[in-house]
């Protein structure tokens, strides 16, 4: 048994919570969620003691509330009640309530849950699905703009744009290629920079195919450079859906939850990763830095891959749930490359 | 009903997504009224846009290469939709420096404006993006609520001052009251007050200029110093101010006295007015 939260509230009372977070987040850099009989009290002192701020939110504020607290038998059989006790940084939570008009506007339900013994808090924004309004966007990107372009079969995949940008964004910078690895929707797309000053690895996780429709992969076929497709669809609009929610959620402190062997398989990953794959699969001509062009949607220059059976890339990667704990593991080996 | 047009001319393009940017900040949603000879971003005086009106007028050949329409009918020959501002502005981000631009009413699961955007590219061929903005399509019944407004004769017409300016004064003023009085004279005075139980504050613009008058016995009668005044609310002229990111070729102010302000702009080519009604 654990001390508990669980609530759930609607857009505008998520409105009038991350108002109140706001006022907060004034007072001091630390934010105390306090769940009891009486609510869910939110809680901040600051530094020098010299200003305390607490707003109660009664059960009936939400359309949920659940808590609980842990019962302990101590040795002279009396029971102790130990609350929820849990402190947050401002700085993980406030970006969350920033645009606190459109989340009115946008979101259905918001999720909150946290237990004593998992050290994280769950912020869930569900959106409203309002396709009346949304633009479909697509490009096509033509495969002699591509440096190396080699697709086993037609596929199409769903991924979070926002990383994506996020990591173009980097790679703009470095004027370094990127390369991408993708399988069938559903396994992991990876993003690989690769040169003699930096190495960079992103994977993101794709939708899974609808169980409906037939996911097994026909016999791959391999260098067909010429094959056009469309490679990546975006669904540009303000509201998001799905996947993408997943990307909300934050964690209150970092923690390793898993097993040491993901971070092995994920060595492997990163070990047998772009210098080790690119040899495998014979020459490659030298990539040449291309003109970064000014629109969101470009990438610099790209090169994508799809492997056959045995050398999948894709197969060593771990379970997609640990994406999300990949930035806290302790950084892997780098290979050494003599730079004075 | 059709619609195709192109841009080939990248000026012509910068400025056509320049318009759209204003528009957006102008009206979440407008109409959008294609025609043989112009297109139209319209902002009728409804009860939900607090009285604010707004005609924005293009001429095609300005700005397109190719243009083709097929209205309503051969006596209705104009096609009205009516879009979320901001959708079009977006599209047109990733038009930048490209090679051409093409529009074109489409019909995916729902009638759609299609922007098609064809980028330079290392390559032989041309990156193409598309963007599919989901529309209305208005009913002709609905089309008279559509029209130019009529410009009543002004009291005082008056040349702006920058507009930056402005907004920057403006902007100050909305903290301290939500409605503020303009008024102008025909010595080229404009004055922007604000007034509160505490305070009231007057922003004076003077040597502004004034067109000539379209009829001259008023004229006579006037007394060139007199003020013509109207209230109005103050977020209002706020949102004007905030569509104008560059400075308009000509920019007239327009007073009917405790009634309305016409703003009267040209942006190179485009021309823009935009009504605000008096506080009742």
């Amino acid at each position: 048994m654990a001390a508990m939260l669980k609530c759930v509230m609607s857009g505008s009372q998520a409105k009038v919570f991350g108002k109140a977070v706001q006022a907060l987040s004034r007072i001091s850099d630390q934010l105390w969620l306090d769940p009891s009989k009486k609510g869910l009290a939110l809680r901040s002192v600051n530094s020098s003691r010299s200003a305390y701020g607490c707003v109660l939110f009664s059960p009936v504020f939400f359309q949920h509330y659940q808590w609980s607290a842990l019962v302990k038998m101590n040795e002279n059989e009396h029971e102790t009640t130990l609350n929820l006790k849990c402190q947050l940084g401002m700085k993980s939570i406030l970006p969350i309530f920033r645009c606190l008009n459109s989340l009115e506007r946008n979101i259905e339900k918001c999720k909150i849950f946290t237990r004593s013994d998992k050290c994280k808090v769950v912020i869930q924004f569900f959106y409203r699905h309002d396709f009346s309004n949304a633009v479909y966007s697509e490009m096509f990107v033509g495969s002699d703009d591509f440096d190396f372009f080699q697709i086993g079969m037609d596929t199409e995949i769903t991924f979070c744009f926002k990383e994506l940008k996020g990591i173009l964004t980097f790679s703009e910078a470095t004027h370094a290629p990127i390369s991408i690895y993708f399988d069938f929707p559903g396994k992991p797309l990876a993003l690989s920079i690769d040169d003699m000053l930096v190495e960079a690895n992103f994977i993101l996780a794709t939708l899974a195919d609808e169980p409906s429709r037939a996911s097994s992969p026909q016999s791959p076929c391999l260098s067909q450079k010429r094959k056009r497709s469309d490679l990546i669809k975006k669904k540009a609009g303000k509201n998001v859906t799905g996947q993408t929610l997943e990307c909300i959620s934050r964690k209150a402190a970092p923690r390793r939850i898993y097993p040491k062997e993901t971070l092995t398989n994920i060595s492997a990953l990163e070990n047998s990763g772009s210098p080790g794959m690119k040899r495998a699969n014979g020459d490659i001509s030298e990539v040449s830095e291309s003109s970064v062009s000014n629109t969101e949607e470009v990438p610099g220059s790209l090169c994508l891959r799809k492997y056959d059976a045995e050398k999948n890339l894709m197969e060593v990667m771990p379970n997609i749930s640990v994406l999300s704990d990949i930035e806290q593991y302790p950084p892997l080996p780098r290979q050494e490359f003599g730079v004075e | 009903m059709k619609f195709r047009a192109k841009i080939v001319d990248g000026a012509c393009l910068n400025h056509f997504t320049r318009i759209s940017n204003m528009i957006a900040k102008l009206a979440k949603t407008c109409t959008l009224r294609i025609s043989p000879d112009k297109l139209n971003f319209i902002l009728c005086d409804k009860l939900a846009n607090g009285g604010v009106s707004m005609w924005c007028e293009l001429e095609q050949e300005n700005f397109f290469s190719e243009f083709q329409m097929e209205g309503l009918s051969a006596e209705n020959n104009e096609i009205y939709l009516e879009l979320t501002s901001e959708n079009l502005s977006r599209a047109l981000k990733t038009a930048h420096n490209a090679r051409a631009l093409k529009i074109k009413l489409t019909n995916k699961h729902f009638p759609c404006l299609t922007v098609s955007v064809e980028l330079f590219s290392m390559s032989s061929s041309s990156r193409i993006a598309t963007h599919d903005i989901p529309i209305k399509v208005i009913p002709r019944k609905l089309w008279k609520d559509l029209q130019e407004p009529m410009v009543p004769d002004p009291d005082v017409s008056i040349y702006l001052p920058v507009l930056k300016t402005m907004k920057s004064v403006v902007e100050k003023m909305k903290n301290i009251s939500s409605h503020l009085i303009i008024e102008a004279n025909l010595d080229g005075e404009l004055n922007l007050k604000i007034e509160t139980e505490l305070v009231r504050v007057t922003t004076h613009f003077k040597d502004l200029g004034n067109p000539p008058l379209a009829s001259e016995s008023t004229s006579q009668d006037r007394n060139p110093g007199h003020m013509a005044e109207v209230h109005i609310d103050i977020r209002k002229l706020l949102q004007f101010l905030a569509g104008q990111q560059v400075n308009p070729t000509k920019a007239l102010c327009n007073i009917v006295t405790n009634k309305m302000v016409h703003f009267d702009l040209l942006h190179e080519d485009v021309s823009l007015q935009y009504f605000i009604p008096a506080l009742s």
